[in-house]
């Protein structure tokens, strides 16, 4: 018999809390978050438009990541906290 | 008294059983590996003067930890000898930099490879082949040292290739992708040196990478000619709208012509990037960049680098054969910068 020792990370259970959603759209101030990838901007306005003409919210704001792969960076995280009671945010090509 | 080992532990009948019991367990990189029993895992952190607690990067995207014991084990199993546990611990140390960005090359479709340049008298030490046949095979150090640091990626960072790592087409060099430069022969500054450290020291470079692609130049016997015809092969290639990076490496028969026509790696540097600019135009009707032609685009040139000092020039490769390689960085601009980090012994 040998002992042999695992190369793997155990994870650690950790508790996160959600925000409570919004019951509604309506009014809320949206936030959009582009990826930066091609046409992103454009999907995301088009999403936003839809929010404000079909659910009733106030109006979007757009951000743009530094890159796609980072998350959003701190003035962006500022400024939603801020300026956005709802926020949109994806990944993909 | 040894500080304990934490990791659990498994009972396993015998060395095959275990190499069996580590691919169950997905473990492996698809190739057998080294069952890491204590006695092994221990011999590489007291090579290293290394705690098994002691954090050697966090990787905030990822909210890991890696420590010194992981790093271990995984080194063994990857197939290390203990002396090169201080090489391992560096390049982990290089992925884990936030300016290597590690959540994009780990994760992306498109495909990055981890490119390690070991400069410095430890690549001699441990024969980190810098000659014939540079990226394989034949040298355990090369082809086990990036080994170690993917099985760390997979392991102990979740970039397990289907579920976290989802590169479209992958490459060879994400098994092991280990160079060293060749500074005995070389006649131009080390990467090291010019990367702000000094020759006596010990680093390794870590970039992002896409698999090495040869040029053949053997008609001509100038600096100018060579590198002619290297950027016309790179001009298109990567991601034309921007890279972060190009590795070049020049072998033997291309480091003589061009150093002897007294280029330094600045001059060639210089060369390349004004080189290899695209016209609008041209991106523009092979689907590379959006939008119509506009008059004026057949002038109007992008560089494929934001700047000359984005290209590392190295010297390695067999001494016979007039063939170079160039490696494109992975992604785009600002995506993941490549990082130098010292080997401490």
């Amino acid at each position: 018999m040998i002992e042999i020792l695992d190369p793997t990370v155990e994870v650690s259970a950790r508790p996160i809390t959600y925000v409570d959603r919004p019951r509604s759209l309506e009014g809320k101030r949206i936030g959009l978050i582009e990826n930066t990838k091609f046409n992103s901007d454009r999907l995301l306005a088009r999403i936003g438009d839809i929010l404000k003409a079909e659910y009733g919210a106030a109006g979007w704001t757009m951000f743009r990541k530094h890159n796609s792969s980072v998350p959003a960076h701190d003035e962006i995280i500022g400024e939603l906290s801020r300026a956005c009671d709802v926020m949109v945010a994806g990944v993909g090509d | 008294m040894p500080a304990a080992l934490t990791s659990k532990r498994y009972q396993v009948e015998g060395p095959a059983d275990a190499i069996e019991f580590c691919f169950a367990q997905g473990w492996s990189d698809g190739l057998p590996v080294v069952p890491p029993t204590e006695d092994k895992v221990r011999a590489l952190l007291e090579a290293a003067r290394l705690a098994p607690t002691q954090e050697i990067g966090f990787v905030a995207h990822r909210a890991v930890s890696i420590t010194a014991e992981k790093v271990a084990i995984n080194a063994v199993l990857a197939g290390c000898r203990p002396e090169y546990m201080p090489i391992v611990v560096a390049a982990v140390e290089g992925i884990a930099d936030p300016r290597w960005s590690y959540h994009g090359p780990g994760t992306s479709t498109a495909g990055a490879g981890v490119l390690m340049i070991v400069n410095g008298p430890i690549a001699r030490e441990l024969d980190v082949n810098a000659g014939d046949n540079l990226f394989g095979p034949g040298w355990r150090a090369n082809l086990t040292l990036g080994r170690a640091v993917r099985l760390v990626m997979r392991n102990v960072c979740g970039s397990r290739p289907g579920t976290l790592d989802r590169g479209t087409l992958g490459h060879p060099g994400k098994l092991s992708y280990v160079i060293a430069e060749n500074e005995a022969d070389s006649p131009w500054t080390p990467l090291h040196v010019e990367r702000g450290f000094r020759a006596e020291q010990s680093t390794v470079t870590v970039m992002a990478a896409e698999a090495p692609r040869q040029f053949y130049n053997q008609l001509s016997n100038t600096a100018e000619g060579v590198l002619t015809t290297l950027a016309d092969d790179m001009r298109i290639s990567g991601n034309v709208m921007g890279q972060p990076h190009y590795c070049v490496v020049l072998a033997g028969e291309h480091m003589r012509t061009i150093a002897g026509d007294g280029w330094d790696k600045k001059r060639i540097r210089q060369f390349l990037w004004e080189h290899t600019q695209n016209s609008h135009a041209h991106l523009k009707r092979t689907q590379r960049m959006s939008g119509a032609l506009q008059p004026g685009d057949d002038a109007r040139l992008r560089p494929l680098l934001v700047s000359p000092d984005d290209i590392l020039v190295v010297a390695a490769g067999g001494r016979a054969g007039a063939f170079s390689c160039y490696i494109p960085g992975w992604s785009s601009v600002r995506s993941s910068q490549a990082v130098t980090k010292e080997v401490k012994r």
